[in-house]
């Protein structure tokens, strides 16, 4: 008797144990894929302007960035909050220097109170670290003429850095005249760079005649105001069009990469579920025992060929073909993108939908094909009317499991879709078209690409880690919607 | 029946219309059958076509050395031997982890899986996991297993965030097999005097093996050819050395062939076209293996219990 009850509770403990270790698990994947995704929201916003004190026909006038006189205000990831001698950033030179090298001067300096200000560190660009969304920047920018310009007029330009996008900036960001030098008579100015991120203002001359007397001219401020906390302006910017990670302004806007997964998914689908349909309608009413004995193994072969090699498949030919056939019309070089894509994503996924379906249909009793075949219904009807609408909770299910397992391959869409983010376009026929071969890149080959070079527990890593988050809600939303419908399928049979 | 006869009232040959309806009825009938037979034999064709290509471009790279030896001049030539070491080394001690484990699992949700509220919840849990991609399982285990437990990218990491891939399945699967033991079964082991679990162990899961063992092998096959899981947490491309088989080397990562293919494409021509072509051919056969002795286990195994 005590050896029957010890085998008892061996086996009921070793099944709790296991019951455990299971919901730990479910617990810790929610857990984890949730709190990694906390160092996306410690990151910071980069900005960064080019000011520059042009004559009225200046020849830089519209490429700012080629202007050496022109200052860079910018809070970026090289820069820091004290300037020494070997940082990167030009002092200014002296006042006799500057008078033989450029008739029009703007300055900058570490401080950030006008009070603060000193002739001797006057800096031609100022570098800073990037801040939270919730603190603000302030940059103190002077304008000056030296005495040997001789025109009557000078003009303040600005642009955005390089690859910097205001609109991607969760601040307010404005370019302020703070103090009017003595004898010039000016309204005053405060420009919304958001508004306005690039343009030009015509002020008059003020000279500056000594080293100290370049703190009495033009004084600007280019305010850097925060408007929102650090977590809403990281999910703010998580759902604006452009990833961009690396760059120096880094941009984390998943939009192409969501898109590019849905297209990829719904192209996919849109081959593979009347294919998939027809094929389990065919072997599930038609096929004779032999045919299925035959075709059930074939199935399987291909629903275990690893998407690694069907990627590679596709790679080597597919995508040739792609290329030769529509993409040349665009005059692209590879045929990687999303059709390709589409086009293996249908092979890896068309074995699941066909054999998942074709159980749905044969559990369908066949009282009810008897019955439909007495009332004198053709095959086609019998199928359209009867055995389809009977086996509809089981199609479901097994179409959105395999919605859910296209949305999440990774290795098919990191070899076959190109790998560059962009931003699908429907806005005419030709652009649709273009958009069906352009290299796209979706969530989970990013994850892939990304996480190999990312440093750990930065804010990149953590929106790699919010993109992953993503994909699991999207893809347990569906399992569990098709988890309804497979338990209803059990029921009404 | 009054609407009927409003209708044949109408002087409308019903019998001309009945006959044309007939028609078009009977050339979609045929339409659609064929359509549905050409379609079955077109994804014959595909699989048929795909299984060809592989072979005939991998079949000339494969010989014993491509197969044994490890790579030689920077990946350029040799063979894949040390990642066909790390692919089984992965695999067998994933099915150590996860056999125990996922049926088990898959015990606890048949007996209790619909007990109460919350293990319904946990079963569509499971459920969800189970269609839960791989790259977030990858995600996962950088997180636990790599970072958080220190492990390293290693054989463990990797084996740890395997077992959790396959683990949702492996408990489906057990749960579907055990619910398909018919029920007399049960009954006639309980009224014979045994315990619960005695009549568990001894008569349902017996029944029950076949369907399990075949949902283990197919789960692991295809967490063989899945470079995703592995992505992260246990791989390393450049590997010139034979795979080690020791304590010391758990703690280390390991070459594997899913991942080899992966980045041969991130880093196109460091390896040629044909040994690529060899290494699809040799994953292929390796995941058929393992689904063909899931057929064997599972025919021997029906053969033995029935």
């Amino acid at each position: 008797m005590w050896r029957t009850r010890l085998f008892d509770a061996l086996v009921q403990g070793a099944t709790w144990i296991a019951g455990s270790v299971l919901i730990l698990s479910i617990v810790a994947v929610f857990y984890y894929l949730f709190t990694e995704s906390r160092y996306a929201f410690e990151r910071t916003f980069p900005v960064g302007f080019r000011i520059a004190l042009q004559p009225p026909n200046s020849e830089y006038k519209d490429d700012l960035s080629m202007d050496p006189t022109a200052s860079l205000l910018a809070t970026h990831r090289e820069g820091t909050d004290a300037l020494d001698e070997s940082e990167e950033v030009t002092r200014l030179p002296s006042h006799a220097e500057l008078a033989s090298m450029q008739p029009l001067v703007t300055a900058t300096t570490q401080a950030r109170e006008p009070h603060q200000l000193d002739p001797q560190a006057l800096f031609r660009d100022c570098l800073r670290s990037p801040k939270r969304a919730d603190q603000g920047e302030r940059f103190l920018l002077l304008a000056f003429a030296m005495p040997s310009y001789s025109g009557k007029t000078m003009e303040l330009t600005w642009e955005p850095d390089v690859s910097f996008d205001p609109a991607f900036c969760p601040y307010e960001l404005r370019l302020r005249l703070v103090r009017i030098p003595e004898g010039v008579s000016i309204r005053p100015i405060v420009i919304d760079l958001k508004q306005q991120p690039r343009g030009r203002i015509t002020l008059p001359v003020w000279e500056a005649h000594s080293q100290a007397d370049w703190l009495n001219g033009y004084l600007f401020e280019l305010e850097i105001k925060p408007v929102t906390s650090n977590t809403w302006a990281t999910l703010a910017e998580f759902f604006k069009p452009d990833w961009a990670p690396t760059i120096l302004y880094a941009r984390f806007g998943m939009l192409p990469l969501l898109l590019a997964t849905l297209l990829i998914t719904l192209l996919s689908m849109g081959f593979a579920v009347p294919l998939g349909l027809a094929a389990a309608v065919y072997l599930s009413e038609q096929a004779s025992p032999r045919v299925r004995e035959w075709f059930k193994p074939i199935l399987e072969i291909l629903a275990a060929i690893p998407t690694v090699v069907l990627g590679y498949f596709g790679v080597m030919l597919v995508a040739p073909w792609v290329q030769q056939t529509v993409a040349s019309a665009f005059q692209l070089t590879s045929g990687r993108g999303l059709l390709a894509t589409a086009l293996i994503m249908t092979v890896f996924i068309l074995p699941t939908i066909i054999s998942l379906s074709e159980d749905a249909l044969r559990a369908v009793p066949s009282s009810l094909r008897d019955g439909a075949e007495a009332l004198g219904l053709t095959f086609a009807e019998r199928v359209r009317l009867v055995v389809l609408p009977a086996a509809r909770s089981g199609i479901l299910a097994a179409l959105l499991l395999a919605t859910a397992r296209v949305m999440g391959e990774t290795m098919i869409v990191w070899i076959l879709s190109g790998g560059t983010p962009t931003m699908p376009d429907f806005s005419s026929l030709t652009a649709a078209l273009g958009t069906l071969v352009k290299p796209v890149r979706g969530i989970p080959d990013t994850i892939a690409i990304e996480m190999g070079n990312v440093e750990f527990e930065s804010p990149h890593y953590g929106h790699l880690f919010l993109l992953g988050l993503t994909l699991f809600v999207l893809t347990l939303a569906i399992n569990l919607i098709g988890f309804m419908y497979r338990k209803r399928a059990q029921v009404s049979l | 029946m009054r609407q009927a006869e409003v209708t044949w009232q109408m002087g409308i040959n019903w019998d001309a219309l009945a006959a044309r309806r007939d028609r078009v009825r009977q050339w979609r009938n045929i339409l659609i059958t064929r359509l549905f037979g050409s379609v079955g034999l077109l994804t014959t064709l595909l699989v048929i076509g795909l299984i060809t290509t592989i072979a005939y471009k991998g079949a000339q790279t494969l010989s014993w050395e491509f197969l044994t030896q490890p790579p030689r001049e920077g990946m350029s030539a040799g063979g894949i031997g040390p990642m066909i070491q790390g692919s089984i080394l992965l695999m067998l001690g994933t099915l150590l982890l996860v056999v125990p484990l996922g049926v088990f699992g898959g015990i606890c949700l048949a007996e209790y899986g619909e007990h109460s509220r919350i293990m319904r919840l946990m079963h569509a849990s499971v459920a969800a996991l189970a269609g839960t991609p791989p790259i977030v399982y990858g995600l996962f285990g950088l997180a636990i297993f790599v970072l958080k437990f220190g492990l390293g990218v290693s054989v463990l990491a990797g084996w740890f965030t395997l077992t959790l891939f396959s683990l949702p399945v492996i408990a489906l699967t057990t749960e579907a097999a055990l619910k398909a033991v018919p029920q007399e079964l049960v009954d006639g082991g309980l009224a014979l005097g045994l315990s619960r679990w005695q009549t568990l162990w001894r008569i349902a899961l017996p029944y029950a093996l076949p369907n399990i063992l075949t949902g283990i092998i197919l789960s692991l096959s295809r967490a063989a050819g899945e470079a995703t899981p592995v992505l992260f947490t246990a791989s390393i491309y450049y590997s010139s050395a034979q795979t080690a088989f020791g304590l010391e080397s758990l703690r280390q990562p390991v070459a594997n062939l899913p991942y080899y293919l992966a980045e041969g494409y991130r880093q196109p021509g460091v390896v040629p076209e044909h040994l690529i072509w060899g290494a699809c051919l040799t994953l292929i056969i390796f995941v058929l293996l393992l689904n063909f002795s899931a057929i064997l286990v599972r025919s021997r195994a029906r053969r033995r219990y029935r």
